[in-house]
């Protein structure tokens, strides 16, 4: 009867000793505790060591969420913070095993940074605490407290009396909101929506003037991926084709804007908006190159072709056949930036408002194009496509309008960055930009704005804010992205009207398939 | 009258998608004749020699390929996914090899008339035994529990969902292989015997032609590989279930077949055969990093296309041939060597306009064309 659960937290103590030792061996142990030490408040230089204690509090934290999690939902309280016990005992014992492996490589003076570069003396004594053999029964001991300590923690906050005072608390917010809302003048509720409209349109017009560079910086940054991620959603949102060679309209319009009005390799100079208009017309061309011949197939053949096309452009840019004609690996530099009314923009602050304003017409063309008959009519397909060409959608010329839409997008963003960054080159445009803008979209949500704009400012304006850990940002990704699937499938702000159509679909099929056989 | 007016533009429209393709077939075909003409009739450069090497090589390279391409062929079959982390279990595989060599290589093994003698030179075969059993382990096991944490809870959601948590595993594994093991570019330490360059030399047309000991190798235990897995699924009963689930799960399940075992030991065995292609890249090219899997993965599942998904002969010729022409091709059509990534990626586009389904056709379960 016990046999199951004790066994099952034997398990959750295994994959978080494992989670540990795996954090240790790539280093993160150290990061981890630098970031909270400057959540104290302590300042720790770049690749300085912080102090022992916040070691300690990792340890401590790990320790309360593993037993945390071993704590289930139902059952005797004895028994849930019994297996919080056998978690921690487990975790800490596996822990405890690598602490021997590592006393005895501290001790016989063996580097093995050749081979695991991150697992240096520096970094084992840390981990260790500085206390060497002692350590391995320090560990041991702690992570079967805190494993103890983070179930009885997990079982009291589950517990039927702190839910219920949660609960309340929560309704008693909810009511108190809505009675402010009562007693707002009828004026204000009416148009409150566009109220709120102006003031986030004033603060992004007096913001970027008062932050620093940097902040613009991002911001700019984030603003040029929600053009993007606006544009790829249109292909695989609304008309569903998966495409992941998009990088490669982000290319055409950079390398037109940078081709165009840069002194090198061809001395142009016609002006960055002729160049901008040209970059969103050449990306479209090539959308149209792409997707006559490929509209055919089905959806994860497009996405391996899109793939092949987008490093087929890469390569091409990078390569000696076209050096005289992009500059081949070192790209193209000093491109020149816009001139507005004979004013040429020198600062990111400029840069940032004509982001804004690309920003802006996009959303509005999204949203017009959502719910024309054109966007009705990929929705459609996306759904079922055969049923769509029953009712008379010409599937092919929709779904070669949702590519050219989406590249134009594309060209847009990929112009601007050139122009802003002043250089573009091959590197700037590989397969992890596209899946970038991929997993902006999907993270963030398909066919949703606050989604789209959240998701890149969590996978590109966090990581630039959160420096430490920029060696890792990509492993957050890839596991980000994972977790994200297995949890929360449409994203963290979902879009309303076709989860709801969806979800009933999708039920209804379930029903099918259950009936059909429970087993598979 | 009206109705006829209505008609003619849709009619129109219908042509221009179809021409579409024969324009381009022809555009193709006359850039390739007219390539080859300026190669072999004008130029006329390179004796039988330059084409006995490149066609080696590209044999010898094909042979990995087809062993990924096989594992993305049985995934895809069983579960119309990209297997898209399959190159980065193959990564693994190559790493776990580099272990066991430079762990043979520090053993020391004194013997009589060579006291510096260490077990790699010391006992080669064994040592290559070795890290092609540890490789292919390391490589299974990552894909058993690939499926298990990044596949399995998704297998009733949409198409795109899997495909995108694939995309999350090949970055993950990517870069936790670049934290640990740090981004340099190592050298296999290949033994002695077997180590690059080394190998039968003749002559052709009076210039010395290389067969290399590696090379050899690697092609002859790729065809022994690939002759089991032939065997597996034909004979044998797990390859008779994996057929079975590959055709209709849900039949299948109600003859008595663990659908999730199957499915488990289907990427079981395309990891062990992505380790072994892995180790023999090592042992062949003798660079190994964290990006190692990455182009050779998705050529690999180009190969697949190109053989026909599903279809494991499909993917042992399409891996050969997509070799051969990587190989020969840059030279054939005179053009820099620098492009051979681009005319793998173009094969791959042209079969799928004129032949979706491959040369030797699909084999996909029913339920979810």
């Amino acid at each position: 009867m016990n046999n199951h659960p004790l066994r099952k937290s034997f398990q959750k103590g295994l994959v978080f000793g494992i989670l540990m030792v795996f954090m240790v061996l790539i280093g993160f142990h150290v990061i981890a505790a630098t970031l909270a030490s400057k959540l104290f408040g302590a300042n720790v230089l770049r690749g300085a060591i912080p102090e022992i204690r916040f070691m300690t509090y990792i340890h401590v934290l790990f320790g309360i969420w593993a037993g945390w999690s071993a704590s289930g939902r139902t059952g005797r309280t004895s028994n849930r913070i019994f297996q919080g016990l056998v978690t921690g005992l487990t975790a800490g014992s596996f822990i405890a095993l690598f602490d021997l492996i590592m006393n005895y490589l501290i001790q016989t003076g063996t580097d093995v940074r050749w081979y695991l570069s991150a697992l240096s003396f520096e970094n084992m004594d840390y981990f260790l605490l500085n206390l060497g053999q002692m350590g391995t029964i320090v560990h041991l001991g702690i992570y079967t407290a805190t494993g103890l300590a983070g179930s009885a923690l997990a079982v009291f906050i589950r517990s039927e009396a702190v839910q219920h005072g949660w609960q309340n608390l929560k309704s008693n917010i909810s009511t108190f909101i809505t009675r402010i809302n009562e007693t707002l003048p009828p004026f204000v509720r009416k148009y409150g929506k566009y109220i709120f409209y102006l003031i986030v349109l004033a603060v992004l017009f007096i913001l970027p003037a008062q932050w620093g560079s940097y902040w613009n910086y991002v911001v700019g940054m984030v603003g040029l991926y929600i053009i993007a991620g606006i544009g790829l959603n249109i292909i695989v949102g609304l008309s569903g084709q998966l495409s992941l060679g998009y990088a490669a309209f982000f290319a055409m319009g950079a390398y037109s804007v940078g081709l165009i009005n840069a002194p090198n390799p061809h001395h142009l100079m016609w002006g960055f908006w002729p160049a901008l208009v040209i970059g969103i017309i050449v990306a479209v061309a090539s959308a149209v190159v792409l997707g006559l011949p490929i509209m055919r197939l089905r959806g994860d053949y497009l996405a391996i072709v899109t793939l092949g096309f987008g490093e087929i452009i890469r390569i091409m840019l990078k390569s000696d056949l076209l050096i005289n004609f992009t500059g081949g690996p070192h790209g193209i530099h000093d491109i020149h930036g816009p001139k507005l009314f004979g004013k040429p923009f020198t600062s990111d602050v400029d840069y940032v408002y004509l982001i804004f304003v690309g920003v802006a017409l996009s959303i509005f063309l999204y949203d017009r194009l959502q719910d024309s008959r054109t966007g009705r009519a990929w929705l459609a397909i996306k759904e079922d496509p055969i049923a769509a060409q029953a009712t008379g959608v010409n599937l092919q010329k929709y779904k070669l309008l949702a590519l050219c839409i989406g590249a134009a997008f594309a060209g847009l963003a990929g112009g601007i960055f050139s122009a802003r960054n002043q250089f573009t080159g091959p590197n700037d445009h590989t397969m992890m930009v596209s899946i970038n803008f991929l997993c902006i979209i999907v993270v963030g949500g398909l066919n949703s704005i606050l989604g789209i704009i959240l998701g890149a400012f969590a996978l590109k304006g966090l990581p630039e804010i959160l420096r430490e850990v920029e060696n890792y940002r990509l492993l957050a990704f890839g596991a980000l992205l994972i977790i994200m699937m297995l949890g929360r499938p449409n994203g963290l702000w979902p879009s309303s009207r076709p989860l709801i159509e969806k979800g009933d679909c999708s039920q209804i099929e379930e029903n099918k398939t259950d009936e059909g056989g429970k087993n598979a | 009258m009206n109705s006829e007016k209505k008609s003619k533009p849709l009619l129109k429209q219908r042509n221009l998608f179809k021409i579409i393709r024969p324009i381009f077939g022809v555009l193709v075909a006359l850039f390739l004749i007219w390539r080859l003409y300026l190669v072999f009739i004008v130029q006329n450069q390179y004796g039988p020699e330059t084409w006995t090497r490149l066609l080696i090589s590209g044999l010898i390279i094909g042979g990995v390929y087809s062993l990924i391409a096989i594992g993305y062929t049985l995934v895809y079959g069983i579960l119309l996914m990209i297997n898209f982390a399959h190159g980065e279990v193959m990564m693994i595989g190559t790493f776990a090899g580099y272990f066991v060599f430079e762990a043979a290589k520090s053993i020391n093994v004194p013997s009589a008339g060579n006291p510096e003698m260490v077990f790699a030179n010391a006992f080669p075969a064994l040592s290559i035994l070795i890290a092609f059993i540890v490789g292919m382990t390391a490589a299974a096991i990552s894909g058993y529990f690939l499926e298990k944490i990044a596949y399995r809870p998704l297998r009733k959601a949409p198409r795109l969902i899997p495909l995108i948590s694939a995309i999350g595993a090949s970055i993950f594994l990517q870069n936790a292989a670049q934290l640990l093991f740090s981004p340099k570019t190592r050298d296999y330490a290949n033994p002695e015997v077997m180590s690059r360059g080394n190998g039968w030399k003749f002559l052709i047309n009076g210039s010395q032609v290389t067969l290399t000991y590696t090379g050899v190798f690697t092609f002859i235990l790729s065809i022994l590989l690939m002759i089991g897995l032939f065997t597996l699924v034909r004979k044998t009963r797990l390859g008779k279930a994996m057929r079975a689930v590959a055709m209709d799960k849900n039949t299948a399940a109600l003859m008595g077949i663990d659908v999730d075992q199957t499915i488990s030991n289907t990427f079981i065995i395309s990891g062990a055969l992505a380790g072994a292609a892995g180790v023999m890249w090592g042992l062949h090219n003798g660079l190994v990093y964290y990006f190692v899997g990455f182009l050779p993965g998705i050529k690999a599942f180009t190969a697949a296309v190109l053989g026909g998904v599903g279809n494991i002969p499909g993917a042992m010729l399409g891996g050969m041939l997509l070799g051969l022409v990587e190989s020969i091709g840059p030279t054939a059509l005179g053009i820099s060597y620098q492009l051979k990534d681009v005319i793998a990626f173009v094969i791959l586009i042209v079969i799928l306009i004129f032949k979706p389904s491959g040369i030797l056709g699909e084999v996909l379960s029913e339920e979810k064309i």
